[in-house]
């Protein structure tokens, strides 16, 4: 899963990349604490990343196993897919990673942004 | 007064009051901060947690997490599959949108009258006067102009030059600081959503709250409604608790949202042919924006610049609308380093929304597992809508002096110049071709004179039933084409006076 993600979001000049971020333990938190459809969701939209290059780049190749040129080829054509629900797999995707990646303290200074306080996970018991 | 909260498995709860009002949002807080200055006893039930902004999420995932209903992934079924917005915390939908306040149109009562046998100048009247109550109670104002933020202010420089009626969008804010949080909730104690005064009120005047209280069905002795039960889910994982009952001596007064207000009655064996039919909604989707000096979207008000200029024709509103960053990183097109590459531009970028007044009607139907499921594709006559309205935002971005636009439009460039505009024109009919969101809902249990089309008559009351009353959005029987907030709150407080009266 992690890295399909980190396909999306690879680290360049300009930008940290997810793998700049702990995105492990986001993946486990979010396993934790999301729903069951919402984590399976996520686990087919990741099937679905990984087995599709031979419709992206063309070779009956699993993602993992790309080079990173072809890799991050596979990345941008698989978000063009003409089969909607594999673009709508990939944005799930993509919109899981960007949760990740978007919140970190180190990609929200290169926007301007201060960083989130801690979310307090609390509310009114009584 | 007494707040009850989860309870685990064997601490049981059971409560009586005069009525029981099922969901905190702007329908249900204002029908029970309503009964409750009536001097009646009121238990209201919500199914989510009780948060208040000290408690709120400062991250998106936070407040899918937190906030919103189903972490956000209900969507519609039909050709695209298109998110429904909707919260579920105390508060309701208050807690997460731009708390955008706009008076119920006069046509709209005029509508209702004539296609339905409901609504005209009587309730016109009513609805408006209790709108002037709201205002006031919740401090409606004027975005200020400190927290109107650049993208705010280039929209309204845009409308200008296009020479089109537009605003500054009036809410239930005090003192906005224009800190761009109102999606997850606004941490500043600005926005006026019902958790921080019509809730506490209800308790203040000795009411009962139940959270973490999601109803499953309305108990019904014959026809009439004696109460509400179920079990209390966990904030932190839905894991199931204790069994609650609430009995109503008076009456149960649903708003529990569009899509959830059919299903609970469908649950509770209520029985008409209009149950889930009539759902209509207001489409939208965005255009951003690329300016040369940064415009951060992220600072100043979410949502500051509106126009209703088209509301009649074509049929579509127009605002500002700045998403959280987390989202955009995902709305922009593509993957990768070409994706990285677009993500740079981020703090030029304005995104400004369209929603369409669609004439298409779905359903709300019960699914697996008792979710509700919608099903809606927009008609073809809806879609050129929806194309026309990309054009404008467009059109309106170029005249603020937008350097480039991004689409995020399936079969098109991913941005265009301002001289390729007219591209729009061609953009494509189908829905499937655009990332669109679904927020304004309306239907499901619409309200007429007539029981085999309509679920409530013009009080709320559901046709064939005693003491059972909707107050929520899912009784408007039309598109408004306007912000909904305003028009349920009104609603559900004309209702719950109707109530009083006849107790």
């Amino acid at each position: 899963m992690r890295h399909a993600m980190r396909a999306l979001y690879p680290r360049t000049e300009a930008l940290p990349g997810l793998e700049d971020t702990d995105d492990a333990a986001f993946l486990a938190r979010y396993r934790q604490e999301t729903t069951r459809l919402m984590w399976l969701g996520l686990v087919l939209a990741t099937f679905v990343f990984v087995s599709t290059p031979l419709l992206t780049v063309y070779l009956p190749l699993p993602s993992f196993l790309l080079p990173r040129a072809l890799l991050d080829r596979h990345a941008y054509r698989v978000t063009y897919s003409r089969l909607y629900l594999l673009r709508q797999a990939v944005f799930l995707l993509k919109l899981t990673a960007g949760l990740c990646w978007g919140s970190h303290p180190s990609v929200r200074a290169k926007m301007a942004m201060a960083p989130y306080p801690a979310d307090p996970d609390t509310w009114r018991t009584s | 007064m007494s707040h009850v909260s989860f309870r685990a498995r064997g601490e049981d709860v059971a409560l009586e009051a005069d009525y029981v009002v099922v969901g905190s949002g702007a329908g249900g807080a204002t029908a029970a901060v309503t009964l409750a200055r009536g001097g009646a006893e009121v238990a209201l039930v919500e199914a989510g947690a009780w948060r208040d902004p000290e408690h709120y999420p400062s991250s998106t995932y936070g407040a899918m997490r937190d906030l919103f209903d189903d972490w956000g992934a209900q969507v519609t079924r039909g050709r695209a599959l298109w998110p429904i917005v909707q919260a579920r915390t105390m508060g309701g939908t208050t807690v997460i949108n731009s708390a955008i306040c706009v008076r119920t149109p006069g046509d709209i009562f005029a509508q209702w009258e004539r296609e339905r046998g409901v609504g005209g100048d009587a309730l016109a009247a009513r609805v408006w006067a209790a709108q002037d109550r709201v205002e006031a109670e919740l401090c409606v104002e004027e975005v200020p102009p400190a927290a109107r933020g650049r993208s705010n202010t280039l929209a309204m420089l845009g409308a200008e030059r296009r020479g089109y009626e537009s605003h500054w969008i009036h809410r239930y804010a005090k003192g906005c600081e224009g800190t761009g949080q109102c999606l997850q909730g606004c941490r500043k104690l600005r926005k006026q959503s019902t958790n921080l005064n019509y809730v506490p009120e209800v308790l203040e005047r000795g009411g009962h709250v139940l959270s973490c209280a999601p109803v499953a069905r309305v108990t019904l002795e014959g026809n009439r409604a004696v109460g509400v039960e179920g079990r209390f889910e966990h904030p932190r994982g839905g894991g199931a608790g204790a069994r609650f009952t609430v009995r109503a001596r008076r009456a149960v007064v649903l708003a529990a949202s569009v899509t959830h207000t059919p299903v609970i009655l469908k649950a509770s064996g209520v029985r008409s042919p209009a149950l889930g039919e009539g759902f209509r909604s207001h489409p939208g989707t965005g255009v951003f924006g690329v300016y040369d000096d940064p415009v951060d979207m992220n600072t100043g008000a979410t949502q500051g610049w509106a126009s209703t200029a088209f509301r009649d024709e074509p049929g579509l509103k127009l605002e500002t609308l700045s998403i959280p960053f987390e989202m955009v990183a995902s709305r922009l097109a593509g993957g990768g380093l070409e994706l990285m590459k677009r993500l740079v531009e981020y703090r030029h970028i304005a995104m400004w929304v369209h929603a369409v007044r669609a004439e298409t009607v779905g359903t709300v139907r019960r699914g697996l597992f008792g979710k509700p499921v919608v099903r809606y594709t927009l008609n073809g006559a809806d879609m050129r809508r929806f194309r026309e309205g990309i054009q404008l935002v467009a059109q309106t971005h170029v005249a603020a002096g937008a350097k480039k636009l991004i689409l995020g439009i399936y079969g098109m460039p991913y941005s265009i110049t301002p001289d390729q505009v007219g591209m729009l024109a061609d953009a494509p009919l189908d829905p499937r071709a655009y990332i669109a969101v679904l927020s304004h809902l309306f239907g499901g249990c619409t309200m007429g004179a007539d029981p085999t089309t309509s679920v409530t008559d013009g009080a709320g009351r559901v046709h064939g039933y005693e003491g059972l009353v909707v107050a929520d959005g899912s009784v408007i029987p039309s598109n408004l084409g306007v912000n909904p907030q305003h028009t349920i709150m009104g609603l559900a407080q004309v209702f719950a006076e109707d109530l009083l009266a006849r107790a």
